[in-house]
């Protein structure tokens, strides 16, 4: 008979067998064509550029953990919702908490301005003149049309 | 039923929840009062208050709430008064401190991290399932990770603040898998569960449970910092300002020497064959050699603390070995396994509270004049600021031990409960260490007193505010006093460790 853990152990096994399985039956069956396109990275369909090593931007660190307190929430949320019914007044009263102390993180993850997302101003490069060719170009499509 | 159980559950729960309404209502007073943290500072004084007079008001109370996560007992509540005590006191040393000035708009902040600091160690005292244990203490961790680099502009804070997160995780994770693993050969997590379970048991994995047991330790021996999961603590309490250092040394290791007791006590005393229970002495399970174990750690925590502080320049961490060495003296009172070690290490914690958080108060003191640690900025301060001087030297002599201050009542309950448990070789050990020791504390009393003053440079003395002399002399009263009326304290103690459990 298997113990509590002997059948994470079997459950372990059967997901690593599957795996090894499926991507031997797919090297069996499947055409062989290598060239080129095919080992760049997928983006989209666009044409890679640049390296994928970018830095981004802190301020998506600081989004994402917002937003997982607030997912997390919801985990809570759905559990509580099903027994809701039977325990009546206590649960809905310790969930009104629950959500009140979440949402003094969110008031304060407001007034510290987080969730403003400040763009960056960049200097574009000045032009000394202006274009004439592209107004005129503007113009006399403008005379087309009328 | 279920229902009732958390009612009642919650109507024991007073302390700390106002607890945790403080650190709301501190997030939200320094939301509405922005830049002016000293209103953020009130309402977490307010808050503490409140929280022990709550924790006064259940004294007596044994119970085991919330399906076993929590337990009430006079122990926990001696350890709560300790801790609460000592925030009290940090909140009113961080209105004092210069440091903390330099970052007014994020100090509101800090009180708050402070206020939940505290619940975290409240928590720890109490926590009687492996899970809440780990959860108190990482309260406690992500909280004192952020306050360590407080003052994020000086280098040596952010140094801190990373290196403490870093090995912080490391010991966590240990300290997880230990638990792991223990839940894995019981099926349970509540402690008082796990101590049937192993005494149940037909048959035991020893290695395993072995295993177990060391990387626990590896948790509770970080948050102690005893030898060798010490790493951290001299360059966190170097980086962090003073009042943060302080309170890690005293409130924190209050907590973890509370979780860790209560993890012994309840998890590995062998109940069955403990014919001796009622004369306070413990047997433990057989298998892993607890008192043997406890002891090198603790021989080795002394030594390497007493020894590498000798060398020390900067007073703060000086003082961070000298507490290294201090966490090595209160683990002896684990050692022997007896009603008698466990009462001395709350009597020392009491010693250690005031004696410490003095001598860090009066390093900050100076520091806050003068911008420096050094052990130089102490030359011929007995007599530029006497008063300074003669209650840092009194700390200075309650810490080593020396007769007329409560820290000798410490550690001469310590080493009583030593001999008596016949371990004479540790209790030499200890007070060879105390000798040791005395010679790194005599070097600051020799440079404030003894130490030719520079003839040239006129004698400064450092400007202290009234409300710092007087919180300054409040520290220094029990130091002394308890010296001399000690005998309820030890009773409360001997009475808290007799009653452990709901």
């Amino acid at each position: 008979m298997l113990t509590d853990f002997g059948r994470v152990l079997a459950f372990f096994l059967v997901g690593v067998l599957f795996v090894g399985v499926v991507l031997l039956l797919a090297r069996l069956i499947r055409p062989h064509h290598p060239y080129e396109a095919k080992n760049r990275p997928y983006e989209c369909g666009e044409e890679p550029i640049g390296e994928p090593w970018v830095k981004f931007n802190i301020r998506f660190y600081v989004v994402a953990l917002i937003f997982l307190i607030f997912d997390v929430e919801v985990v809570f949320l759905f559990p509580w919702a099903t027994v809701f019914a039977q325990l009546g007044w206590f649960a809905f009263l310790e969930m009104m908490v629950f959500i009140g102390i979440l949402l003094v993180g969110l008031a304060y993850v407001w007034v510290k301005g987080d969730l403003e997302w400040d763009k960056p101003q960049p200097r574009l490069p000045h032009l000394e003149r202006p274009q004439p060719v592209a107004h005129t170009a503007v113009g006399a499509r403008e005379e087309v049309t009328v | 039923m279920m229902l009732e159980s958390i009612q009642t559950s919650l109507s024991l729960f007073q302390p700390e929840i106002v607890l945790c309404a403080t650190v709301l209502a501190a997030i939200l007073v320094d939301l509405i009062f922005r830049r002016r943290p000293v209103i953020v500072a009130g309402t977490v004084i307010a808050g503490l208050i409140v929280t022990a007079v709550l924790v006064g008001a259940e004294v007596g109370v044994r119970a085991r709430i919330f399906s076993g996560m929590y337990v009430l007992d006079p122990f926990a509540h001696f350890f709560k008064f300790v801790i609460l005590g000592s925030a009290l006191l940090i909140v009113l040393f961080s209105l004092a401190s210069k440091e903390l000035k330099t970052a007014p708009k994020r100090l509101g902040e800090y009180y708050m991290l402070l206020a939940s600091m505290t619940l975290g160690m409240v928590l720890m005292t109490g926590a009687s399932n492996l899970l809440m244990m780990y959860l108190a203490l990482e309260l406690t961790s992500i909280s004192s990770y952020i306050v360590t680099g407080f003052t994020r502009e000086a280098r040596d804070s952010s140094e801190a603040s990373l290196k403490y997160v870093i090995y912080g995780a490391v010991s966590s994770g240990l300290m997880l898998y230990g638990f792991s693993i223990l839940f894995g050969l019981t099926g349970t997590l509540g402690i008082y569960e796990l101590n049937q379970s192993l005494l149940s048991m037909p048959s035991i994995n020893w290695t395993a449970l072995l295993i177990a047991g060391v990387l626990a330790l590896a948790g509770f021996g970080y948050k102690i910092s005893a030898v060798p999961f010490h790493f951290w603590t001299p360059d966190v309490y170097q980086g962090a300002p003073v009042t943060i250092t302080a309170f890690l040394s005293v409130a924190s290791k209050a907590g973890g020497f509370a979780m860790l007791m209560r993890f012994l006590k309840v998890t590995f005393i062998d109940l069955a064959s403990s014919t001796q229970l009622a004369s306070g002495i413990w047997a433990m399970m057989q298998g892993i050699n607890w008192p043997l174990l406890l002891a090198v750690v603790s021989v080795a925590t002394m030594v390497v603390g007493n020894f590498v502080a000798i060398w020390q320049d900067n007073l703060k961490r000086l003082l961070a070995y000298s507490s290294i060495a201090h966490a090595g003296y209160m683990l002896m009172g684990l050692v022997v396994m007896s009603n008698q070690g466990f009462a001395a290490v709350l009597i020392y914690f009491v010693a250690y509270l005031f004696m410490n958080l003095g001598a860090f108060y009066v390093v900050m003191l100076v520091a806050n004049e003068t911008g420096s640690e050094s052990i130089e900025e102490y030359r011929g301060l007995g007599y530029r600021t006497p008063l300074v001087g003669v209650s840092m030297a009194i700390f200075l002599f309650s810490l080593t031990g020396i007769p007329p201050t409560f820290g000798f009542i410490g550690k001469l309950y310590l080493f009583a409960a030593l001999v008596n448990q016949q371990w004479i070789w540790l209790a030499i050990v200890g007070v060879l260490n105390s000798v040791v020791s005395l010679y790194y504390y005599m070097r600051i009393v020799r440079n404030m007193f003894l130490k030719e003053v520079d003839g040239r440079k006129p004698l400064v003395p450092i400007s202290i505010p009234v409300p710092s002399a007087v919180l300054l002399i409040f520290l220094v009263i029990p130091t002394l006093g308890l010296f001399l009326y000690f005998g309820p304290l030890v009773d409360v103690a001997q009475a808290a460790v007799s009653m452990f459990g709901f």
